[in-house]
């Protein structure tokens, strides 16, 4: 077997005792569905979710909302990142600034963004971007501060100017604290969806959540949470991860607070 | 040093180590065969290529590494893992850096059980050896590597090891504190006379400072050189040294020639 | 010229202030919104201005709300944390210690990690309902991914040299975790407690709008449905402002001290 089907395997041993485990109890203690759903009737509702739609519905909104507002915020803040830690003036004076709004991440705009926006798309997307925007702006910032002065003196001695100069030195110089930012930025923006899609809007995968608890429906809360659970760990193993290796480990860089 | 009252011996009889290496796929064996017979109070340096395996042993001996044949015995006893029997000087220092200097040295006598005075005592008598007792307060990490290494040494030392384990100590160091490193660590033996075991692949280092140098290579010794040159051994008269020449060349030869 | 003049003071000023360079920036900004407000470009309503919001300050800490929104919200992290560090610390000791407790765990982790502490609030609710231990179990689960990753990179981070020279001075194996893993792996275990009271306290946010009764969140949560910005804005610049000083001023000094003192380097 190849490396990487042999760790995989070894990866996945553990959850599927786990799920013995869920299955066991379950039976042994006789569990009250109301309490916690078999696996049986998870994967039930799971086809049933499959067949009417709805769950494609509620993870197309989600991912959606997600893709939309980290786009549009990575799109704005790698720029305006990027020109602010050019100057070590400016990027001195905004830092705390930044460092501030970061800590209000994503959640804490909840209330405000349905204020502003109403219910539904508009105020989720506002609470992602936000959740992403100031994180790696941040984190953009930081990383093109730090890049060392005789780096960039050495390119420009060596003739790179501008352009050059920018997508050659700077932006790979930056970019392990871009992508960390981005992957922090991300967390949030995760985080922050479930939470808004919880009191904000009538579709999603918070939604499908909290209507479920409403009716006491564990098994489709537990379902909520399983696709949750994996489609961030697609996020992270499918895009993110490849994107740091790529970049950072195959450049041997590292990461600067 | 040693204990003073019985001859600690340290015999190894037909050692041999193999492990399996998950990227080679396959068995590896750093450790052929190898027997030696170390004396009380005796300074022995083992030298050798790289991948001979005298780092393979010296795990063995301190007991970091199991052994896959043969024996490592103490007078007749047999080694059982790691312990305070088998002082290690290491290539990295290993101080704790949380720790000042004082409680670095005095951390044996501490796990000993003595009380926290007297650990200290003991401390300060063995940095005095090397001219250290007035860091005794400070944090390795303020020490130069030289002054961390000595800090090393009497670490070990401090806690009365059956035998002294040396694992290439100076090799991190700068050329010239490593020569001032190796007068002093002869002056120790002499007045202390501990066991040692120095492990090296610095030829002329192996020569300068040991009664008897070990050759290994491919994990096995190939010779077992005894070096009859007069103590203390000064740099300034041997490097001239007709016969500390010769016994060099001789053990450079050997080596070469594995 | 000028420009640089004023520079050169403004970095004498930090120099001898050093709370300038973090509040000096935030003036500007100030000024921004109270024009913004000042000149209506968006409604009053929807936006109002900074001498609004003071005064609310000033009103709710009068009638003792904030204060004790306040206090709410920080015992609930509080005793979440602190159960959240209990369990944290000796799990990420046990998986860094021991490679098979690490292999049997960490896809578990990783995966438990990969749901998110919101996701887990509906079955909580219909476990435990509305209540403190809902929330409370909430930050605990939060709190504990960053400081069992973090605290096991850090015990796996001490050098197996470190290891060797304690067992080779005579330690045990219990007294080597505790005189040399434990104090090795407590930059990182910094790191982690400050990323998890983050976290915890973003979570704690997230439960407190969503159910909560009182605290912050709550108090932001209630006057959106009030319609009432100015306490939304309060609550905000509340949190924020709490957060980024016990951050910046307590427990970023503390990892930078104990990395430091370790002559280690922390992230």
């Amino acid at each position: 077997m190849s490396h990487r089907l042999y760790s995989a395997f070894k990866f996945a041993i553990p959850l599927l005792v786990l799920l013995l485990i869920w299955e066991f109890s379950i039976q042994f203690f006789q569990v009250n569905a109301r309490v916690f759903p078999s696996i049986e009737s998870v994967y039930k509702a799971g086809l049933e979710a499959v067949n009417d739609g709805s769950i494609f519905k509620h993870v197309a909104a989600s991912l959606g909302r997600v893709a939309v507002g980290t786009l549009i915020a990575i799109a704005v803040s790698i720029p305006l990142g990027v020109a602010m830690g050019l100057n070590p003036i400016v990027s001195d004076f905004l830092s705390p600034l930044f460092r501030f709004f970061s800590v209000l991440a994503g959640i804490a705009w909840i209330p405000i963004a349905t204020l502003w926006f109403g219910y539904g798309f508009g105020a989720i997307t506002f609470v992602i971007f936000n959740a992403v925007f100031f994180v790696v702006t941040y984190n953009t910032l930081l990383g093109v501060a730090s890049i060392p002065m005789p780096l960039r003196n050495a390119a420009a001695s060596l003739g790179a100017n501008g352009w050059t100069l920018l997508t050659q030195v700077i932006l790979p110089g930056a970019l392990p604290n871009i992508v960390t930012g981005i992957r922090t930025g991300l967390g949030f923006a995760w985080r922050g969806l479930i939470a808004a899609e919880m009191i904000a809007t009538n579709v999603g995968l918070g939604y499908m959540l909290f209507l479920a608890r409403d009716f006491y429906k564990t098994e489709v809360i537990v379902l909520g949470m399983i696709i949750i659970g994996l489609i961030w760990l697609a996020i992270d193993r499918l895009i993110l991860a490849p994107v740091e290796r790529a970049t950072i480990e195959r450049w041997g860089m590292v990461r600067r607070a | 040093m040693g204990s003073g009252y019985s001859m600690k011996n340290l015999t190894i009889q037909n050692v041999s180590k193999t492990y399996f290496d998950p990227y080679a796929g396959a068995n590896v064996t750093a450790v052929h065969d190898i027997s030696l017979k170390v004396n009380q109070g005796e300074f022995i340096s083992i030298v050798g290529p790289s991948g001979c395996g005298k780092t393979t042993l010296l795990n063995m001996i301190a007991g970091f590494l199991p052994i896959s044949g043969g024996s490592i015995n103490i007078d007749d006893k047999p080694i059982k893992g790691p312990g305070a029997d088998r002082g290690v000087v290491f290539q990295t220092f290993a101080l704790f850096p949380w720790k000042t200097v004082g409680e670095n040295v005095g951390f044996g006598p501490r796990m000993r059980g003595l009380p926290k005075k007297e650990c200290d005592q003991i401390a300060l008598e063995f940095l005095s050896l090397v001219g250290l007792e007035h860091v005794a307060q400070k944090y390795p990490n303020e020490l130069s590597g030289g002054m961390q290494q000595r800090v090393g040494v009497v670490r070990a030392l401090a806690n009365n090891p059956d035998v002294l384990l040396m694992d290439e100590p100076f090799a991190s160091v700068d050329a010239q504190t490593r020569m001032t490193l190796q007068e002093e660590l002869t002056k120790i033996w002499q007045a202390r006379r501990p066991t040692i075991l120095f492990i090296t692949h610095d030829v002329p280092e192996s020569v300068f400072l040991a009664d008897r140098v070990v050759v290994l290579s491919k994990g096995r010794v190939l010779e077992d050189m005894p070096i009859q040159l007069q103590r203390p051994r000064v740099w300034d008269q041997l490097i001239e040294d007709d016969t500390f020449k010769g016994l060099s060349a001789q053990v450079l030869s050997k080596v070469r020639s594995a | 010229m000028i420009f640089l003049k004023a520079w050169s003071f403004y970095l004498r000023l930090v120099a001898k202030f050093p709370i300038v360079q973090t509040i000096l920036p935030f003036v500007p900004l100030v000024i921004a919104w109270a024009l913004v407000t000042e000149y209506e470009v968006f409604p009053r309503a929807f936006l109002p201005g900074p001498m609004d919001v003071i005064n609310a300050f000033g009103t709710l800490t009068y009638k003792g709300v904030l204060t004790q929104y306040l206090e709410d919200s920080v015992v609930r992290l509080a005793v979440g944390a602190a159960v959240g560090v209990a369990i944290g610390i000796p799990l990420g000791l046990l998986i860094g210690l021991s490679d098979r407790v690490r292999e049997a765990v960490w896809p578990v982790l990783l995966f438990f990690q990969a749901i998110g502490d919101i996701a887990w609030l509906p079955i909580l609710l219909v476990w435990f309902g509305f209540s403190l231990t809902t929330m409370t179990l909430i930050i605990v689960y939060t709190v504990l991914f960053p400081i069992v990753l973090n605290t096991s990179l850090g015990v796996r981070s001490v050098s197996t040299d470190l290891h060797r020279a304690a067992l080779s001075l005579g330690a045990s194996k219990l007294r080597v975790v505790w005189e040399v893993v434990l104090p090795g792996a407590l930059p990182n275990i910094m790191t982690g407690l400050r990323n998890g009271l983050g976290y915890g306290w973003r979570a704690l946010i997230a439960t407190e709008i969503i159910v909560g009764t009182s605290g912050i969140g709550f108090m932001m949560f209630d006057a959106r449905r009030a319609g009432s910005v100015v306490e939304i804005l309060l609550g905000m610049v509340v949190l924020g402002t709490l957060w980024y000083v016990v951050d910046s001023w307590v427990l970023a000094p503390i990892e930078r001290a104990t990395g430091k003192r370790w002559g280690l380097v922390t992230q």
